[in-house]
């Protein structure tokens, strides 16, 4: 036994190195790029030119001076701050909801000592579900929905929001497969409901980490928010991507400068959070 | 006065659990909810894309086009993380201020360091990418360079972490036969810390497959890119073809790494 597990790290090692080595090498030979080529001096030019643009230099009246394009900025800032919490609270809900079978100890019946005949084909659905929606990236999701949704906040959140309920999905199945069975099976013998078993059973004990789960997909989201608003759904995304389509590179400084103040300030208030409830 | 500081205590999850429902309530409010939500021919497309889902295009062209930009997409996020390796190595060291002797230095140099990987990550790989295609026009080193950049930031303050995490027993003993610094990170921390910072970088690996599906969107080839050509197009069965690809590659990626974390994390 021991044997077979350090070949299959080994092989895996081998292997990571072949694919890095072959994925260069695809790069420099299939798809011809090259170093030198980059720092050509027509490259350099535009590149000197684009970060003038960003910092103003040379130019008549930069964004970050101006009064109307910080309020312009500000509001899109509230409105990524909406759409990321809106995000996270349908991901959530969405998670909530489904978390239950795709359980395994509640599958095999094991919690809650009452085995039903469907327990595998709703597990084996609902885990289907979560694999799916969290393979498509959020931006492929959002491109999608673009379709039906018209240009906002919604569509925004709802892409965000399907990229996610398959990661809170998993983690939260992942709490319920971890929890100690003992009191479920208590309240399971005395005659409790699904939902009461759930309630009094698995919600108290599992929430904390529930807690920890949203608040750390939050940041990521928050994250991400600017990405889905390049399809048109709307906050900060939405303009950095205008600005940039008109060359208006100080509007994309100011941008950056509210992006990263609106992540700095997620990663704190969900650090703060999660040392409150610890 | 102490019993209710307790209660205050127990209720803390409670707080914070309605604290956040709240927050979700009120961004509810952002938005008009009324018909002007959907395309007047919204919910068409929907059901046509619906459709699409379960007659995805098969046909010969599309499946290799598919398998030639999935190797593009899965190139560019190897690349990527092998240099995002790299930037976690040289700067995870020095933030997590080990080879440093203790003093007002080390925790000038920790912050210096920690500080721009926080940055690095900050930013999120597209908008990276499309700073890079904007200053050095579209290559697949954008590509590679906006992937690196962000998973190089995550990946060296987590390797940063597990460093200054290592128990210090063996570290000691090292010191005490004699070992320099660099001898202690090389025979000390190095092999205590292989294990973990390489199944967290697989998990990161499959993160970075995704990402680079979608570094097309500012025009740079490979999954993403198709997908967006088809949707453009409106062809949602092609659509959904690309997009089944990009679910297989990332569930291989996944189930790899699952099996090599079980085996590395024991």
């Amino acid at each position: 036994m021991k044997k077979r597990r350090i070949s299959f790290i080994t092989v895996s090692v081998y292997a990571l190195l072949l694919l890095g080595t072959a994925s260069w090498i695809s790069i420099f030979m299939i798809e011809k790029a090259s170093l030198s080529l980059l720092f050509s001096e027509q490259n350099l030019y535009y590149a000197g030119k684009f970060f003038k643009g960003l910092f103003g230099i040379g130019e008549e009246s930069p964004a970050f001076l101006n009064v109307e394009s910080w309020k312009n900025a500000l509001d899109l800032t509230l409105e990524t701050l909406f759409m990321s919490v809106m995000a996270t609270g349908f991901s959530t809900i969405a998670a909530l909801l489904t978390v239950v079978p795709a359980a395994r100890n509640i599958a095999d019946g094991s919690l809650t000592l009452v085995k039903k005949w469907h327990g595998w084909l709703s597990f084996g659905a609902v885990r289907g579900g979560y694999i799916f929606s969290r393979a498509v990236p959020e931006l492929v999701w959002a491109m999608i929905i673009i379709f039906i949704f018209k240009p906002g906040l919604l569509p925004g959140a709802i892409a965000l929001a399907l990229h996610n309920f398959g990661i809170l999905g998993k983690l939260f199945a992942e709490v319920i497969e971890d929890l100690d069975s003992r009191p479920v099976r208590n309240l399971s013998s005395s005659g409790a409901g699904r939902l009461q078993l759930l309630l009094y059973g698995v919600l108290p004990a599992a929430l904390p980490r529930f807690l920890t789960y949203i608040l750390y997909r939050w940041e990521v989201i928050m994250r991400t928010t600017i990405v889905v608003g390049f399809v048109g759904a709307g906050g900060l995304g939405q303009q950095f991507k205008l600005s940039m389509s008109f060359f208006h590179y100080t509007d994309i400084t100011l941008l950056l400068l509210f992006y990263l103040l609106l992540v700095f300030a997620a990663d704190f208030i969900s650090e703060k959070a999660r040392w409150f409830i610890k | 006065m102490d019993k209710k500081w307790l209660s205050f205590e127990l209720h803390k999850r409670k707080i914070l659990s309605l604290i956040l429902l709240l927050a979700f309530i009120i961004s509810l409010f952002s938005i008009e909810w009324n018909k002007d939500l959907i395309h007047s021919k919204g919910l068409d497309t929907a059901k046509q894309i619906a459709t699409a889902f379960f007659t995805p295009d098969l046909s010969g062209d599309i499946l290799l086009l598919a398998m030639e930009s999935s190797w593009t997409t899965l190139s560019y996020a190897a690349a990527g993380m092998s240099l995002a390796i790299v930037i976690a190595f040289f700067y995870g060291v020095p933030a997590s201020g080990i080879i440093v002797a203790d003093g007002k230095g080390k925790r000038y140099i920790r912050s210096f360091f920690r500080g721009q990987l926080g940055f690095m990550r900050a930013i999120h790989e597209l908008v990276w990418a499309w700073l890079f295609v904007a200053s050095i026009g579209l290559s697949p080193f954008a590509a590679i360079f906006a992937l690196a950049i962000p998973y190089g930031g995550i990946l060296g303050r987590i390797f940063a972490d597990m460093l200054e995490d290592v128990s210090k027993e063996p570290i000691k003993g090292l010191e005490a036969a004699g070992a320099t610094k660099l001898q202690t990170l090389w025979y000390g921390y190095l092999p205590m810390v292989r294990a973990n910072i390489t199944s967290y970088a697989m998990y990161r690996f499959e993160c970075a497959v995704r990402s680079s599906a979608i570094m097309s969107f500012v025009g740079i080839g490979g999954l993403g890119y198709q997908i967006q050509l088809s949707l453009d197009d409106l062809h949602y069965d092609e659509v959904w073809t690309f997009v089944f690809f990009l679910i297989i590659l990332v569930i291989m990626i996944d189930l790899w790494s699952n099996q090599l974390r079980k085996r590395l994390v024991q």
